[in-house]
């Protein structure tokens, strides 16, 4: 085992958390789709880091922020449908950096490229996943209102479009971080699938939030492991372990 | 002190999709005082109480609430996801600046304790209804605004969150606006009538207001019983058109 792998795995626990985390209130909040599709929009901007050798993940970022922004715009100043607007925005852009990036670069940045991945992008990304979990903790209250009973949340003269515009910021960087464990076309299977599979494990909801990050980074350290010893993709086996724990937990559903 | 106004509206006109939904609504709410506002359905009466929320931008007119007025809010409906994993008092502290513990609120809206740990999907839409009403006070409002649910409640229980609605208001002495679709609970339990039909129809207090002729103007005549006579103790309930 290499001290970067060490680091990678150390760098995993606090991305899967934050997906684990970030995942509940999307679960909640019906937003699970609307995540996965959003996903897509970091294609092209990984696409300009690869052409232009900066770090494809601020190029991610910086692509998933302008994506964010036009789906709060969409849905908070327009009478749009949101949802075949956003279908429309994220196939494009999915066509977009599939055009730009090199064949040979586009498997990694579909399904993740852990064993590229370099110090600096883990610093970064351990960074983010910090500063994720900790502002949703901040927040946790108002975001769980929000996401469970939109109108007592409003009721309480805070802005639904500010939490909205926050809980969209929240999703965009985790996406971001998680982007180089387990790619582009994987990534909300990472926040959606442990917290659907905590879901039917939990009573209460600090229970359900805390088996929702235990299996999130259940299953990327074990997709990591798995994937390193057997040399198959970490990102394909995270997904696989995570969706039969999902299964598992249909046995035990209350 | 009895006579200083908790919140007053003047001209007031919402416009929603481009659309008036009600025009020149004037009245004011004095502490203490429950207010029902009744009307057809679709007449404007949840848009009102929205509106006075803050949910809703008037088109015309103005809502000036007095400085420090806190108010609740019991929404016509409060879906709880089947599988929504969170316990009453997981949802009761998620109430921001409480001033009462959740064991007095609990005590002052008649649930006991044991139901603290159960989860809020198993209760019916009466109890949810009960809980509501705690989380909606548990920050010591001056005013509660109570958007009576048309459906899914059933009479029993309808019944005793009015009765502890009564209960709050003499021991809590909150102001109550109430948006109701039930002339029975207007008569017994409110001191002014609002009576909305997209604009303001009738304003007082019951006895003075609820004639045979306001009624029929704001429900139309046909839905109007008018074998029965207003102000009589067995009151017909009303039905809905």
């Amino acid at each position: 085992m290499t001290l970067i792998f060490l680091y990678t795995l150390l760098s995993g626990v606090f991305v899967a958390a934050a997906s684990g985390l970030i995942g509940s209130f999307l679960v909640l909040r019906r937003m699970t789709l609307m995540s996965d599709a959003l996903s897509h929009v970091a294609l092209p901007g990984i696409a300009l880091g690869v052409l232009f050798h900066f770090e494809p993940i601020i190029g991610g970022i910086v692509a998933l922020f302008i994506g964010i922004l036009l789906i709060w715009l969409i849905e908070t100043k327009t009478k749009l449908a949101t949802e075949s607007v956003t279908g429309v925005l994220f196939v494009t852009a999915l066509a977009i950096g599939s055009l730009l990036i090199p064949e040979e670069d586009l498997l990694e940045a579909f399904f993740g490229s852990v064993q590229n991945i370099t110090l600096p992008q883990i610093l970064i990304q351990t960074a983010l996943a910090i500063a994720v979990i900790t502002i949703i903790f901040a927040f946790k209250k108002r975001l769980t209102l929000f996401s469970i009973a939109p109108d007592l949340s409003a009721s309480l003269k805070t802005s639904p479009a500010a939490t909205q515009l926050l809980l969209l910021l929240l999703i965009a960087f985790t996406i971001a971080i998680g982007i180089s464990f387990v790619g582009v076309l994987l990534i909300s299977a990472l926040s959606i699938i442990p917290a659907a599979t905590a879901r039917n494990l939990a009573k209460s909801f600090n229970g359900f939030v805390s088996a929702s990050i235990t299996i999130a980074i259940i299953s990327l350290l074990g997709g990591l492991l798995v994937g390193n010893a057997y040399s198959l993709n970490p990102g394909i086996m995270t997904v696989l372990i995570s969706a039969a724990c999902f299964a598992l937990s249909l046995l035990k559903r209350k | 002190m009895q006579q200083e106004t908790l919140l007053q509206v003047k001209n007031l006109s919402v416009a929603l999709d481009g659309r008036t939904v009600f025009e020149n609504v004037f009245f004011s709410l004095k502490p203490e005082e429950v207010l029902a506002v009744i009307g057809p359905n679709g007449a404007g009466k949840s848009v009102l109480l929205k509106t006075l929320l803050g949910f809703h931008e008037p088109k015309t007119g103005s809502i000036s609430w007095a400085p420090g007025t806190s108010y609740g809010y019991l929404p016509q409906r409060f879906h709880v996801d089947h599988y929504l994993p969170m316990t009453v008092e997981e949802f009761l502290n998620l109430k921001p600046n409480p001033r009462y513990s959740i064991e007095e609120v609990l005590k002052m809206v008649k649930i006991d304790t044991h139901w603290l740990k159960r989860n809020l999907a198993t209760f019916s839409s009466g109890q949810l209804q009960k809980i509501l009403l705690a989380w909606s006070i548990i920050d010591q409002p001056k005013v509660l605004l109570f958007d009576e649910p048309t459906e899914n409640v059933d009479v029993v229980a309808q019944e005793s969150v009015y009765d502890l609605l009564h209960h709050l208001q003499d021991t809590l002495k909150i102001s109550i606006i109430l948006v109701s679709h039930d002339l029975n609970v207007v008569y017994r339990y409110a001191n002014q009538v609002l009576c909305m039909n997209h604009a303001m129809t009738c304003y007082g207090p019951p006895k003075e207001i609820l004639t045979n002729e306001t009624l029929s103007e704001l429900y139309g005549d046909h839905a109007f019983f008018h074998h029965h006579h207003v102000g009589e103790e067995h009151h017909h309930r009303h039905e809905n058109v």
